[in-house]
């Protein structure tokens, strides 16, 4: 068990040190200038209207929704998957049926027009 | 202990490889951009601009980074930081080769070799989403906040049918563990025709269900809206510059990497040879090497400039040397499957430099109409439709 | 191990018979209303949601004649649980009748609505059936999701969002601590099904302490979806902001299985440590018999009211529960099911006379309803008398099995707080029926026409109630028979 996953560990330590090298070891080397300009927002040069903490479109909202739904069955269907073959033709049966609900709930989605984004 | 050492070794050589990678990645997309528009691409610093990468290093590492204010400071630091870790992570678990035996320690090719590698990929890549949303979100820019927001709900949408698509050559080759789903692939069927799932598994659809998903995933052209630079000024990282900046850039290099592996591994037989060794495939990693050490010589005879004599002929000398290699018996068990795996994965980051070379990008409201109603039924479609031929074989 | 082993039988489709036509129906429904326009009338989807209701109402007696466990023990069709998908049925049939009507009248038919209540009704099924925690938290989330969204249904409605809000927080809230608590138990007997557990905590080789942990965790979440003091503050603003229907259905149909639940966990698994959690039910008892009877007292939105109230009667359920006997089973099931009556009934009129919008729903609002509207006016004069315990009516037999339950079972004191709780519980319910008696009618406007179903509902539980008062013996003997649970 735990030999599988040593490496993994060995090369996360890797992972969390790099970027965190990377971000640190410049500061060392860069210049470090203050100016008031440096510390606005970009807006192509001009001066930022507003904050950028506003409302946004409910769609991504909708989005981030159906994402959990479907997301939750496409996973599902993995170890489904990964049992397949021992299953036989009652996992297809199952997953005639799940898929089935699914798609409903998809047809359902669709015409509502949560899936439109305009 | 033996294998706590082993595992560092291992790390110890992944790692530059790694990072080698990763920089001359960009130098090998912006030279085949680069031609792609016949241009030169970079050229000055080093020969063919070989050097290009070091210098984009210390040009990176040496400049002021400003920090507007308003930012929140924790996101602001967390979000580049996570990117980078859990695009390079991702990596580890790929297969690049066999169960091999080296100086009679066996040991896989890879970094870990665990039941769930598949998942474990699904779940870093899934997070990779949050350093896109925080840096998007802590920045406090309008454009950062739009480039974020899109960038996640378009990373959400296309994960549905990429999910999809890799279900289904898992009903083929039913395990989570990477080396045993190459294994699962190894074969010809006809004795010709590689058993790869793309090809003689017949997920073609899948693949390029996933190839599509893998583009988006990346934020790539022609899904590249999140960092749309002529309306977004580059989205969500529009507000990093110095290292930070070059974090995301990392990790979308990790990311094209990540993907374009799985992509070998799943649909493309991994390490397997494309023509069975018995018929000669063992011979064709040489037979590349000498044609291009041939080109070069040809080069080196002929030169366009003077110094083209002296570079050509080594380089070429160097292939030469590697193609010899592929045939040396100890080095061969290594360096073939390393050789067969690198080219496909080498491949398909080709693809997509060239797309972006040649695609224009997607309407926002075009991507999500594509994701949920074209992918996601089509991936459904290709995944009943798997179930029911794998069904009909086995029972 | 050999998957055929796991593959379900006939006989399993049976046992399971009512939430599985509930669910079809559902999935039905879901695809006719994809497929009508958004425009057109959807109360014939209301009518076809009834039928499928009535289908599942004849299923039960099917799963009832095929007893046992089904799904590799995952549900049980027994007595018990087919006593309580009657009950939710029943108050899922009622929603619906009074629903077609109220949602034309508040323009907002869709047949959303219809789906979302035969969830509902499956999910409360599932957990009525459940013999294992996992289905537990499956029934509990799948009536939970869809009470949530039923309660805000209304969305233009600022306090149907409120409530809807308020709801989904605090339900979520209370769910993650039953999960925990399944969790806990799960990491002390490695085992979800209750019996398995029972077996693992009898053998006493795994800590107890912590099983009694876990236990507690749980008894916190059924507490808050049965609206026990001290978890009760979301049930009156949920009550209060619900459309009308809904809120009937919200006060009997989950509490019921939800109860369900509580009975089945806390008398099946937890036996063994039973003098650990009695103190503590005993105060769960008291504390919302308490709490519900005197915050009703001052209120006047009538809907208001009928939540603390519900709230009081949860609490003369727990006394029945903190008995932890058969015949203390048998007449919290009596109870529910008369409760499920007298409320709904009540609900039903409220719904009626809350009028457009809901803008009559305080006491005033029912002054002297009496001489407007006879009718409506004696019908909830029978659900408030049961409501209060008078005789001759379902309340008070109900009321009556359980202060004998918990005398039997020497809970003096509880018994004689508990019978000055309904004596208490008697004024507010006295005050709704002297307005409508006693007062003028505030306007002379003339009443508009009680819409069938409603009227149908509220026939149907007034005789329902009476009949249950003069001859309790009906629903007893039943529940008498069936309260004891498969150990």
């Amino acid at each position: 068990m735990l030999e599988g996953y040593l490496p993994l560990f060995v090369f996360l330590v890797l992972c969390i040190a790099f970027p965190l090298a990377a971000l640190l070891v410049g500061k060392a080397l860069r210049p470090s200038v203050f100016a008031p300009a440096k510390l606005e927002s970009y807006e192509c040069g001009i001066e930022a209207v507003g904050g950028a903490r506003g409302r946004y479109s409910v769609r991504f909202y909708l989005v981030a929704i159906l994402f959990v739904i479907f997301d939750v069955e496409t996973v599902f269907l993995f170890p489904w998957a990964v049992r397949y073959k021992q299953l036989g033709w009652f996992g297809v049966a199952e997953a005639l049926v799940f898929l089935g609900i699914l798609v409903v709930g998809y047809v359902w989605a669709y015409k509502k027009g949560a899936l439109e984004w305009v | 202990m033996d294998f706590i050492l082993l595992s560092i070794l291992k790390t110890a050589i992944a790692a530059p490889v790694l990072l080698g990678t990763l920089a001359y990645l960009v130098w090998i997309e912006r030279k085949v951009l680069a031609h792609v528009q016949l241009r030169m691409g970079p050229s000055r610093v080093g020969p063919h601009g070989l050097l290009q990468p070091i210098a984009d290093a210390i040009k990176l590492l040496t400049k002021e980074d400003f920090i507007p204010s308003y930012v929140n400071h924790v996101y602001y630091w967390l979000a580049p930081w996570l990117a980078l870790m859990f695009a390079v992570t991702a990596i580890s678990v790929i297969p690049i080769g066999p169960i091999v035996e080296i100086f009679g320690v066996k040991t896989n090719m890879g970094q870990a070799d665990i039941s769930i590698g598949l998942l474990l990929i699904l779940g870093l890549t899934g997070m990779g989403v949050y350093g896109i949303a925080l840096a998007g979100w802590s920045s406090n820019n309008k454009y950062s906040l739009l480039g974020g927001l899109r960038s996640s709900a378009q990373m959400i949408s296309y994960e549905l049918p990429m999910a999809l698509a890799i279900a289904s050559p898992l009903l083929i080759v039913n395990t989570l563990n990477l080396r045993e789903i190459v294994n699962g692939q190894a074969g010809y069927v006809f004795g010709i025709i590689p058993n790869w799932n793309a090809v003689g598994g017949l997920q073609m659809f899948s693949f390029l269900i996933y190839l599509i998903c893998a583009f988006a995933e990346t934020n790539r052209i022609p899904f590249d809206l999140p960092e749309a630079e002529n309306e977004l000024v580059s989205g969500y990282n529009t507000e990093y510059s110095s290292m930070k900046f070059a974090a995301f850039f990392m990790a979308e290099y990790a990311n094209i990497i990540t993907a374009c592996s799985v992509a070998t591994t799943l649909f493309l037989g991994g390490w397997h040879p494309i023509i069975p060794n018995e018929l000669g495939g063992q011979f064709i990693p040489t037979l590349i090497c000498f044609f291009f050490a041939g080109v070069l010589f040809y080069h080196a005879l002929n030169p366009a400039r003077p110094s083209d004599r002296l570079s050509m002929g080594v380089i070429g000398a160097i292939i030469l040397g590697l193609g010899l290699m592929f045939q040396v018996p100890v080095v061969k068990d290594l360096a073939q499957p390393l050789f067969w795996f690198a080219s496909k994965a080498g491949f398909l980051i080709f693809v997509f430099i060239w797309v972006r070379g040649t695609v224009p990008r997607f309407r926002y409201d075009q991507l999500m109409r594509f994701a949920w109603l074209v992918l996601f039924p089509a991936a459904l479609l290709n995944l009943l439709l798997t179930a029911f031929v794998v069904a009909a074989k086995s029972n | 191990m050999n998957p055929a082993a796991f593959y379900p039988t006939a006989t399993d489709y049976l046992r399971f018979l009512p939430e599985l036509i509930l669910t079809i129906g559902g999935v039905l429904l879901l695809v006719l209303e994809a497929l009508t326009g958004d425009n057109k009338d959807k109360s014939s989807l209301g009518y076809l949601a009834i039928a499928v209701v009535l289908g599942a109402m004849f299923a039960v007696p099917v799963a009832l004649a095929n007893p046992g466990t089904s799904f590799n023990g995952m549900i049980v069709s027994d007595g018990f649980a087919a006593f309580f998908r009657m009950v939710t049925l029943l108050v899922g049939l009622f929603t619906l009748l009074c629903s077609t009507s109220y949602l034309s009248r508040e323009k907002a038919n869709t047949g959303e609505f219809y789906l979302l209540v035969l969830f509902s009704l499956a999910g409360q099924g599932i957990m009525a059936a459940s013999n294992e925690l996992i289905m537990v938290f499956l029934g509990l989330e799948i009536a939970s999701i869809s009470s949530y969204v039923l309660a805000g249904f209304l969305r233009d409605d600022k306090r149907g969002s409120e409530a809807a809000l308020k709801y989904f927080l605090l339900g979520s809230f209370a769910t993650a601590f039953l999960l925990y608590g399944i969790s806990w138990i799960y990491g002390v007997t490695g085992a979800t099904n209750l019996v398995a557990i029972r077996e693992s905590l009898a053998a006493g080789t795994s800590g107890n302490s912590m099983a009694v942990a876990a236990a507690a965790l749980m008894l916190i979440g059924l507490a808050f979806k049965v609206s026990a003091a001290p978890f009760q503050a979301w049930a009156p603003d949920v009550y209060q902001g619900a459309p009308a229907p809904v809120s009937g259905f919200l006060s009997a149909g989950p509490k019921a299985a939800a109860f369900a639940i509580f009975l089945r966990i806390f008398q099946t698994s937890f036996e063994s440590f039973s003098s650990r959690y009695e103190p503590v039910l005993w105060i769960l008892a008291l504390a919302t018999m308490l709490v519900g009877n005197f915050s009703a007292l001052w209120q006047s939105n009538v809907k208001r009211m009928l939540a603390y109230s519900s709230i009081a009667h949860a609490g003369y359920v727990l006394v029945a529960v903190t008995t932890n006997s058969n015949v203390g089973t048998a007449a919290a099931m009596f109870y529910l099911a008369a409760y499920a009556l007298m409320n709904f009934g009540a609900f039903a009129a409220v719904t009626h006379l809350a009028g457009r919008g809901e803008s009559h729903v305080t006491i005033d609002d029912l002054k002297g309803l009496a001489s407007k509207q006879p009718v409506v006016a004696g019908l909830l004069t029978v659900c408030l008398l049961s409501l209060t315990g008078v005789p001759l009516t379902a309340g008070f037999f109900g009321k009556f099995y359980i202060f004998k339950a918990a005398i039997d079972n020497h809970l003096y004191w509880l018994s004689a707080l508990g019978l000055l709780n309904s004596a208490i519980a008697a004024y507010y319910y006295l005050r709704i029926l002297a307005a409508m008696y006693m007062h003028e009618p505030k306007t002379t406007d003339h009443p508009e026409p009680v819409p069938g179903g409603i009227q149908l509902t509220m026939w149907f539980s007034a005789a329902g109630i009476l009949t249950l008062g003069v001859f309790p013996g009906l629903v007893l003997d039943y529940a008498n028979r069936f309260a004891t649970f498969v150990k």
